[in-house]
């Protein structure tokens, strides 16, 4: 028989307890919290919607922390990122990039993933969920879509002797209108005008969509930028330069504030209409909150079609070489769920991607912005459009937007500029033949 | 070789090692590597895949490059003079017998010490066409300030007209050197009746030449590579009048991940500057006078 | 005051201003350019100052108002809060640190194999440091991106931090500038005595050349503070960035918020010009330094 005594009882008691703690302390390692990285582009009030979000999902689970950071310039980082070989695992990328940067192999395509998750296309707005796409292959989920209209200040309308319930419909009426809208002084300087397809300067390459023209054709991967309907919208573009003189434009122009801001040329009064997406409106209640507006569909030039928009989206993809990318995957199907994404919408003031959320009464109700169904709408209208779905999308957007600078400027007719434009793009695109 | 020439080219090698090996690994290697690529075309995330000339032969029809070419050799030639009469007279200013002569000089030197990011952005506020300090000031005696930054005539200007606010660096180099002016030599002039021009003409100038020579193969490469003024505050617009030479390489580097592309222009730009610089140095033996030399 | 601790350098030269009457009139427009210059050269920054103290709506009126009216501290901590500042200051500083070190130890060294000891092909040597003077950054930017993305350096701090350990060509330079000052006959003494060259190096010329070291070391420092291409190409992280890469974050799409940017401006700048007032003799040391009276 073994004799032990008390002490060496109560040592033994002390050691096993220490194995069992350690053991836990084992045990609890090994179900230690993955960090995923999230880098997303915002910043301000819409960066504060998805830190919500996400600080939602960390909270409803224990296996995974989502570690959100916000990147400027956050296309160019997360190329030099995977390039690197140490890129985020969850990626808020424009829906612009998705194909480039499926293209060149930057991102995992999320197929397997929805299908375990149950994630279907038909739930989704088609004209967004085209943006997903390539190759035959689902590259992104969306988080926060955008549809554009045509914004105007009723105030400004009624002054000019408008109806401000009555917005244009065709270019022509525009044209119109911006004639009894814009003023200018004795001197000639312009204090107001009507519409500045110059303004923000984020779009120089849509125009064309709302005469008719389109800037590719995928079937026969050729770059259309100088279809004659193009042609068409950028001497609307130019005869506006013209017309209100380049210089006053110029000088007009360079009095704009921030865009964030209350100097904000449209919300100060100084431009009384704008092209811009369905965010508008937070910035109009910010810093304009007296300001009795209205939106509309973009009017349409002579051969385009009513209710013509284009359709953007924020995207979260994995891009290649992830560290992380189920449980990265696992982040991305919460934010798509109706609850996370009708929460993160509404706090960015948008619409979302799910038709569910278009039949949904609280969200269209309670939504800040009063024209939200508008919105739904265009997203589903036959019109709606998506940039081209090219690998070098932003080679053509910068040459679109030096081409509408020069236009401008009266450097080059439109002919010619969307000319150049389309020789040096498809030149540029050749390279890429057979590759998608 | 003697025991001791053998030690000394031992202990030599071995102090500059460091040198030669950094050289060798990021200088030399990249350099091999930089050639390669502009045969290639090389997608960042794809490997790359030999082209031969191609890069080039593009390059010489890309309209882009010329107009880079152009506005970096616009760039230049303004700045590179304009900032040697800027900083020239600004240090022969300070050089004068003035009480609180250190406090103006500290004035005058801090602009250069400034980030150049904040400084990129400050400007770009301080050009700002309706709120902007320059127009504001301009206002004041009655003269309608322009839009600097996004008239394609007067924004490569006002990009030299910022560089201009950081010329404290060279001054300095100059004040420098001008200290090393023996007085006797003004002495002598004036007794011969020389007036102020003839004086800086010809016993400044030539008797502060190596500090000119320094500041100008300095100014010929900054010219050259400037980007993140441009980078941070026009982005290359209005169109393509604020693009530079380094800007685009950027853009074709790691915007449209044209990594060949881009290695392909890196190449040019190395033959451009060192040919500039053989021609300033062959011009400044010349003209650089050493005292005692 | 000031005077006695003046050098060499500031010495007033001219001889031609010391007749009464001249020195009164001259000294009036002198003045005025002095003043009218320091003005241009001041108000930018002054102006910086005050729109960082600016609330947003008081930043765009015209005509601009200089003072600000309320004058907003809080800007200075939004502008802390809304990027990490003190961990941007942090990794700035981290770079700053280990660079530093690796470039006092490795340029004094090779200043020294070119200055202290004679040995055949140095000049020729000496010529090609100058020579690499030439190659800007842009130029190996691809090339130097690849490299340390084989070896799985991207994203990581080494690049900005590592080649500084190899000697550069301006402070090796500089650096042996200063060398060639010490007289020969204290490394001839210590070599009688059978001291290595190593031992020459660090217990005789090293103290002797600390002020040539100190200029190397604030030149370097600027350098680092103020870097961005650097990082930008190298950084991939948010959270590793500098202060010059992470000013730039403030300019995101939708709002261009100056009187943040300012202040964070502001924050970045008035560091170095601190600097500078401790360090001006430093300063001015370095630019004798670089050999202009040769």
């Amino acid at each position: 028989m073994i004799y032990i005594s008390k002490g060496e009882v109560n040592k033994w008691l002390v050691c096993l307890g220490l194995a069992v703690f350690v053991a836990g302390l084992f045990a609890s390692s090994a179900m230690a919290k993955v960090t995923v990285t999230y880098w997303e582009k915002w910043s301000g009030f819409e960066k504060k919607a998805m830190g919500e979000i996400v600080d939602d999902f960390n909270a409803s689970q224990n296996e995974i922390k989502v570690k959100f950071l916000s990147v400027a310039g956050i296309d160019v980082k997360t190329k030099t990122a995977i390039a690197g070989g140490n890129p985020p695992d969850v990626v808020g990328l424009w829906s612009y990039s998705v194909v480039p940067f499926a293209m060149n192999n930057a991102l995992i395509p999320l197929d397997d993933y929805m299908k375990e998750a149950g994630i279907k296309e038909e739930s989704y707005i088609s004209s967004i969920w085209d943006l997903m796409y390539a190759q035959g292959k689902v590259w992104a989920l969306p988080s926060t879509p955008a549809t554009m209209g045509y914004h105007y200040n009723k105030g400004m309308f009624q002054d000019a002797g408008l109806d401000p319930d009555k917005p244009p419909l065709t270019i022509a009426e525009l044209n119109l209108y911006n004639e009894k809208l814009t003023q200018m002084d004795a001197e000639g300087n312009i204090i107001q005008m009507g519409f500045d397809p110059g303004w923000p300067g984020w779009f120089k390459y849509p125009w064309g969509w709302f005469f008719g023209g389109e800037l590719y054709d995928a079937e026969t991967q050729t770059i259309t930028a100088d279809d004659p309907n193009n042609i068409a919208a950028y001497e609307w573009i130019n005869a506006l330069a013209e017309k209100y003189g380049r210089t006053n434009l110029m000088s007009f122009k360079s009095g704009y504030g921030g865009f964030g801001s209350p100097t904000n040329p449209f919300l100060a009064g100084k431009l009384a209409a704008v092209l811009q997406g369905v965010w508008e409106a937070n910035f109009i209640q910010t810093y304009a909150s007296d300001m009795d507006w209205g939106v509309a569909a973009f009017p349409y030039g002579p051969n385009g079609k009513p209710d013509t928009t284009w359709v953007e989206a924020d995207v979260l993809a994995i891009p290649t070489g992830a560290k992380h990318p189920d449980e990265a995957f696992e982040f991305i199907k919460y934010v798509q769920t109706q609850a996370a994404m009708e929460k993160l919408c509404l706090a960015q003031k948008k619409l979302t991607s799910l038709l569910a959320t278009y039949n949904n009464p609280d969200f269209i109700n309670n939504h800040p912005n009063p024209y939200i169904k508008f919105f739904f709408e265009q997203a589903m209208s036959p019109n709606a459009k998506i940039a081209p779905r090219v690998p070098i999308w932003s080679f053509y957007d910068k040459y679109m937007q030096v081409a509408f600078d020069n236009i401008i400027i009266g450097e080059v007719t439109p002919a010619d500029a969307l000319k150049e434009v389309t020789t040096t793009v498809q030149q540029e695109l050749d390279k890429y033949k057979g590759m998608f | 070789m003697k025991r001791k020439a053998r030690r000394d080219l031992r202990n030599g090698l071995l102090f500059i090692s460091p040198w030669l090996i950094g050289i060798s690994i990021f200088l030399v290697y990249p350099i091999f590597l930089s050639v390669y690529y502009s045969f290639t075309r090389f997608p960042l995330l794809s490997p790359p895949s030999w082209i031969g000339w191609s890069n080039y032969l593009e390059l010489f029809q890309d309209k882009v490059f010329w107009t880079v070419l152009y506005n970096t050799l616009f760039y230049f030639s303004l700045q590179v003079p304009l900032i040697f009469i800027v900083a020239l007279s600004a240090a022969l200013l300070l050089n004068t017998k003035v009480r609180g002569m250190a406090l103006f000089r500290t004035f005058f030197y801090l602009p250069s010490l400034v980030p150049i990011v904040a400084t990129a952005i400050l400007w770009a506020w301080v050009f700002n066409a309706r709120y902007g300090l320059l127009n504001a000031a301009l206002s004041i005696f009655g003269i309608k300030g322009i839009t600097w930054l996004n008239d394609p005539a007067y924004v490569k200007p006002s990009l030299v007209l910022m560089s201009l606010w950081g010329m404290g660096e060279p001054m300095v180099i100059y004040l420098a050197a001008l200290q090393g002016v023996p007085v006797n030599l003004y002495e002598s002039s004036f007794l011969d009746g020389a007036n102020w021009w003839q004086r800086i003409y010809h016993i400044t100038i030539p008797l502060i030449s190596p500090a000119i020579f320094f500041n100008v193969v300095r100014w010929v490469m900054g010219a050259f590579i400037l980007f993140t003024q441009p980078y941070i505050m026009t982005g290359g617009g209005p169109g393509r009048a604020s693009e530079f030479y380094v800007t685009y390489l950027w853009e074709n580097a790691f915007d449209f991940l044209k990594m060949g592309y881009a290695s392909a222009m890196a190449w040019i730009l190395f033959i451009i500057i060192f040919a500039v610089t053989l021609v300033v140095f062959k011009f400044g033996a010349k003209k650089v006078y050493y005292e005692g030399a | 005051m000031y005077k006695e601790k003046q050098i060499i350098m500031f010495k007033e030269v001219n001889w031609w201003q010391r007749k009464y009457y001249r020195e009164l009139i001259g000294k009036i427009p002198v003045y005025f350019l002095l003043i009218a210059g320091s003005a241009v050269f001041l108000f930018p920054l002054l102006w910086m100052v005050s729109t960082s103290l600016k609330v947003p709506t008081q930043i765009f009126v015209f005509p601009p108002q200089l003072i600000p009216r309320p004058v907003q501290w809080a800007n200075y901590i939004e502008a802390v809060t809304e990027i990490p500042f003190a961990r941007y200051t942090l990794n700035t500083l981290y770079l700053v640190v280990l660079s530093l070190v690796g470039t006092l130890v490795s340029n004094s060294l090779v200043a020294y194999g070119f200055s202290r000891i004679e040995w055949p092909g140095r000049d020729i040597l000496f010529f090609v440091v100058i020579a690499t003077l030439m190659i800007p950054f842009a130029v190996l930017m691809v090339p130097l991106y690849m490299l340390f993305r084989s070896i799985g350096w991207i994203g990581s701090f080494k690049p900005l931090w590592v080649p500084h350990c190899f000697g550069a060509a301006f402070n090796i330079f500089l650096l042996r500038q200063f060398f060639l000052t010490i007289p020969r006959d204290l490394s001839d003494a210590a070599k009688i005595d059978g001291a290595s060259e190593l031992r020459i190096f660090s217990t005789i010329i090293i103290p002797l050349v600390k002020p040539a070291l100190a200029v190397v070391a604030l030149f370097h420092f600027i350098y680092m503070w103020r870097d961005f291409l650097g990082p930008l190409v190298y950084l991939t992280d948010p959270d590793m960035f500098t202060l010059s890469l992470g000013l730039q974050q403030y300019q995101s799409v939708n709002a261009t918020e100056w009187h943040l940017l300012m202040a964070a401006s502001s924050m970045i700048t008035f560091p170095i010009i601190v600097l500078f007032f401790f360090t001006q003799r430093t300063f001015i040391q370095g630019i004798s330094l670089t050999g202009l009276k040769q």
